[in-house]
């Protein structure tokens, strides 16, 4: 159960005084998220991902999307890049759903050479036609774009038109620690739709005008998305780069990104109240309370696996009691 | 690549883009480049036509046409010769990049961090080059500064300039990898030795051309290490030239390694490093 700080019950509290001077109620449906059990990268991987998507009542026909893995670095063995068995899976599954079309995009923070490093992920052999289907967002036309909610110090937010012009944006990042918030899921994942070729490698403006903030502007820029966290082998330790593999067995999804990374959380035992961004995040239709995220599939309780966090990040750690 | 597939990449509007679609600034000017060292005169002036109309109001160059920032890509413009790319705007480009550093050696960042109690990293002592205004010194736009104002500084010898490539060399010997070599700019990340990259190794060792440093022995190592393992195009063409500064490039090498040149700046920069490696070397003089 989460333990709610001083500073969450009076924002509640506050909340409940103002819906309570309404003349009507305000309905505020839950998110759904889903626990799925996975425990390999094989084949039934396939059909996990197919049955989250019905599950989850996804209707995508005649509509195009975009999926969002997360590439790092060159080791097709570590845990550090989106296992592409799961985006081939999902690829395969929205197409099956009716997609118009379905692309995969990814714009790494440290490498440029994007193409060799998703050749050296596996993604080539993994993928059939992947360089057709494959946008490097470093490098895509970018359009300016003033999101409706701004949290960041940032003057200017230049956009790839791939993903603006995407019906749905799929985030399909790694389940990891990180070494300077926390957790990095499917919010922070959209760190890799900001061009590179606009804010440079590492996309070093968006730290100096805020992590935090700069997730929760992106995740104000994209209201279309779906997250389906890979967390058959995450990462813990010193995330996102340097830590180690951990073997948790699931896939966790939905349509609501804060509330599948504040599942994701209870599931690494970090406390995701102590999150900036999920909590700059959070709105009537983004939900970070256990109470307003109705769980499908497994229980947190029967997945649980606390990840080791980096000294810095310690704590974070979900309280226990 | 031929010379005359890069030609027919060469967008309407006289610029070249990544891959496919609208014209940048960064595969213009190595396309351009190019083009020039391969004598291709007409398809080179519609490039560096594209090039000048880029140019901000600040003397710096955007991306692309129409992204209101000017970036690390004017280190790349400021490579053409003023002959090339006319006197007025490759002055102003020089000015920028002497304007322009990392915002950890500004003295109101550096003001900050002494009234918090936070004492100076070695590695932020000198000043490098960001990739965009208002943020920090990295490996790669640092390393391209270098190479233009390198080239410029023999052109017109200046203190002023003579001074920004020192400090920028010893800003890339402090950013150095433990075991050799460079990644994008952070070598020790939260207490943890970070590994270097094949890509930024080339292009540090290609900046710090001339320079003779213990620390050097061991980027040089890096290198030919990575280059005996390349798996990247855009690695194999930075790390040729950057052993290629230094006189150290092997014999043979990656000759039975074929690589794919997936974007327009790999190609280009494949063209011109041959060209290098034959004498013909545009990155200094």
């Amino acid at each position: 159960m989460t333990q709610i700080s001083r500073r969450e019950f009076l924002s509640a509290t506050a909340a409940t005084a103002v819906l309570a001077g309404c003349s009507r109620s305000v309905p505020m449906p839950p998110s759904h998220v889903s626990i799925v059990r996975a425990p390999a990268y094989d084949q039934t991987i396939y059909d996990t991902v197919r049955r989250i998507l019905v599950e989850h009542r996804v209707d995508v026909r005649g509509r195009s999307v975009v999926l969002k893995p997360n590439l790092v670095e060159f080791e097709a063995d570590s845990s550090i890049n989106t296992h592409p068995l799961l985006v081939h899976a999902a690829f395969e599954a929205f197409t099956a759903l009716g997609a118009s079309s379905v692309r995969i995009a990814e714009g790494p923070g440290h490498r440029r050479n994007t193409y060799d490093l998703a050749d050296a992920a596996g993604y080539f052999k993994i993928v059939p036609r992947f360089e057709d289907l494959f946008v490097d967002l470093n490098l895509d036309d970018v359009t300016r774009i003033h999101p409706e909610r701004q949290f960041s110090r940032l003057r200017k937010l230049y956009l790839p038109n791939t993903v603006l012009g995407a019906d749905l944006l799929v985030s399909l990042p790694k389940m990891k620690t990180h070494h300077w918030t926390g957790a990095t899921l499917s919010m922070k994942n959209l760190f890799g739709v900001v061009p590179s070729g606009v804010y440079g490698w590492p996309k070093n403006p968006l730290h100096w005008a805020g992590i935090h903030e700069c997730i929760a502007d992106l995740h104000a820029a994209f209201p279309r998305q779906f997250a389906i966290v890979d967390g058959i082998v995450g990462m813990e330790g010193d995330g996102p780069i340097q830590g180690v593999p951990k073997r948790v067995g699931i896939l966790v999804a939905g349509n609501d990104p804060v509330a599948v990374d504040a599942t994701c959380c209870r599931i690494m035992q970090i406390e995701p109240l102590k999150i900036d961004y999920l909590r700059l995040a959070r709105s009537v239709s983004s939900h970070l309370l256990e109470t307003n995220i109705h769980q499908l599939g497994e229980k947190i309780e029967t997945v649980t696996t606390p990840f080791d966090l980096a000294p810095g990040v310690a704590h974070f750690r979900m309280e226990r009691g | 690549m031929s010379i005359s597939t890069l030609i027919s990449s060469q967008n309407p509007d006289g610029g070249f883009p990544y891959r496919r679609g609208k014209s940048w600034t960064e595969p213009t000017v190595y396309a351009t480049l190019a083009l020039l060292a391969a004598g291709e005169l007409p398809a080179a002036r519609k490039g560096l036509d594209w090039i000048r109309a880029a140019q901000r109001p600040d003397g710096g160059f955007p991306p692309q046409i129409g992204i209101d920032e000017s970036t690390w890509v004017t280190a790349l413009v400021a490579l053409f010769s003023p002959e090339e790319i006319g006197q007025p705007e490759h002055d102003r480009a020089i000015q920028w990049l002497l304007t322009v550093s990392g915002e950890e050696s500004s003295s109101i960042y550096r003001v900050r961090q002494f009234l918090l109690g936070v004492p100076r990293n070695a590695d932020q002592k000198d000043p490098g080059w960001p990739w965009m205004p208002g943020a920090a010194s990295w490996v790669g736009p640092t390393s391209l500064a270098i190479l233009a104002l390198d080239r410029e500084n023999v052109r017109k010898p200046d203190q002023r300039i003579r001074e920004r490539v020192q400090a920028g060399r010893r800003f890339l010997l402090a950013r150095m990898c433990g075991e050799g070599g460079w990644n994008h700019g952070s070598s020790r990340a939260t207490g943890y030795e970070s590994r270097p990259y094949p890509e930024t190794t080339g292009m540090a060792l290609a900046a710090l051309r001339g320079v003779s440093s213990p620390k050097l022995d061991l980027a040089l190592a890096a290198g030919k290490r990575f280059l005996q393992d390349c798996r990247s195009a855009d690695a194999r063409n930075w790390l040729t030239l950057g052993l290629l500064a230094h006189g150290q490039l092997p014999e043979g090498f990656c000759s039975n390694q074929p690589l794919d040149y997936r974007t327009l700046p790999e190609t280009s920069l494949n063209l011109l490093v041959a060209g290098a490696a034959k004498g013909n070397n545009l990155f200094w003089s």
